[in-house]
């Protein structure tokens, strides 16, 4: 008899736990949804500069030379590489490059 | 990882297209709904070509999925065998079998692209139930296909915002598979309290 009723407890258990998930993933969904597009799209370290020109509809050329590279739209390497083959730290030439965005859309 | 996987997508493309989907089929925790989405972003770049993303990320599940599958049907039996006692006795392992036989297709073409986090496993299980491995084959096609198609879609309509088209579509699955699981025990809590007064009472 006892087996029976732990059973159902784990059942019962498991049940609410999907319910619970569901509803969290859910409204984190939701969320994100309502917010979408009120900021911009941001710059991680696994990005190129065209993907980051692109994310934020701005020309590469303007990217690439606020962080000093000679402007090319093959160049697809991650700004981390960027940043170790120029002896840089990584969050500095992100900060570079918001900068460089900010003031291409300033009006 | 998940920052390495979109580092090498981003710089080397299709070469780590293939690897990343293919080693996300095998079972291997990989975001691959994000990853399809930004390799749809990347193609809108002109980095890739769209349908040469899309025919490689199909071609990479499926052969993950083929993998999977012959790991489930050559290997799959002897584990059964060897911890069969935990799923229950011969009787139970026959149904379960039997179950696997019954719902594979659906369960096969919806992991592939609904509830991705199952397609590991039921490729896993599909081949050590003994599913067909010419209709695992078909569904596994159809389903994979579709998913390359919808996810690299979604990246090159919402190009510039993958980030958080991907964080949505990943809560959306497990959100999915939520109400599936809820869904399955309910249906087990039902049919255990129907059974229980189907049975004659002692007193």
């Amino acid at each position: 008899m006892e087996q029976p009723r732990q059973r159902t407890l784990i059942i019962v258990l498991g049940f609410c736990l999907a319910i619970a998930a569901t509803f969290f993933f859910g409204y984190r969904a939701g969320r994100t949804a309502r917010h979408y597009h009120r900021q911009d799209e941001p710059i991680q370290p696994w990005m190129s500069v065209p993907f980051i020109a692109h994310s934020h509809h701005i020309h590469a050329e303007i990217l690439f030379q606020a962080i000093h590279i000679p402007p090319n739209p093959r160049d697809h390497r991650p700004i981390r590489e960027i940043a170790r083959a120029e002896r840089v730290p990584v969050g500095e030439l992100m900060r570079e490059l918001r900068q460089a965005i900010a003031n291409g859309k300033a009006p | 990882m998940l920052d390495q996987l979109l580092a090498a997508l981003t710089e080397y493309g299709s070469p780590a297209l293939f690897v990343v989907v293919a080693i996300a089929a095998l079972g291997v925790p990989v975001p691959v709904t994000l990853l399809l989405i930004v390799t749809g972003s990347l193609a809108t770049q002109g980095a890739m070509n769209l349908w040469v993303a899309i025919a490689i990320a199909a071609v990479a599940a499926v052969t993950g999925d083929q993998i999977g599958f012959g790991v489930g049907r050559w290997g799959g039996k002897k584990v059964v065998a060897r911890f069969g006692r935990l799923l229950g006795n011969p009787e139970r392992i026959q149904e379960l079998d039997a179950k696997a036989k019954r719902w594979g297709g659906a369960g096969v073409f919806f992991s592939r692209w609904l509830v991705t986090p199952l397609g590991p496993w039921i490729n896993l299980a599909s081949g050590a139930a003994g599913y067909s491995w010419l209709r695992f084959t078909l569904w596994d096609i159809l389903g994979e296909l579709l998913g390359a198609v919808l996810f690299i879609w979604l990246g090159h309509l919402f190009s510039d915002r993958v980030q958080e088209v991907g964080a949505i579509f990943g809560d959306l699955t497990w959100a999915i598979l939520g109400i599936l699981v809820a869904a399955y025990l309910g249906w087990k809590l039902f049919a255990g309290r129907r059974s229980a007064a189907k049975q004659p009472r002692s007193y």
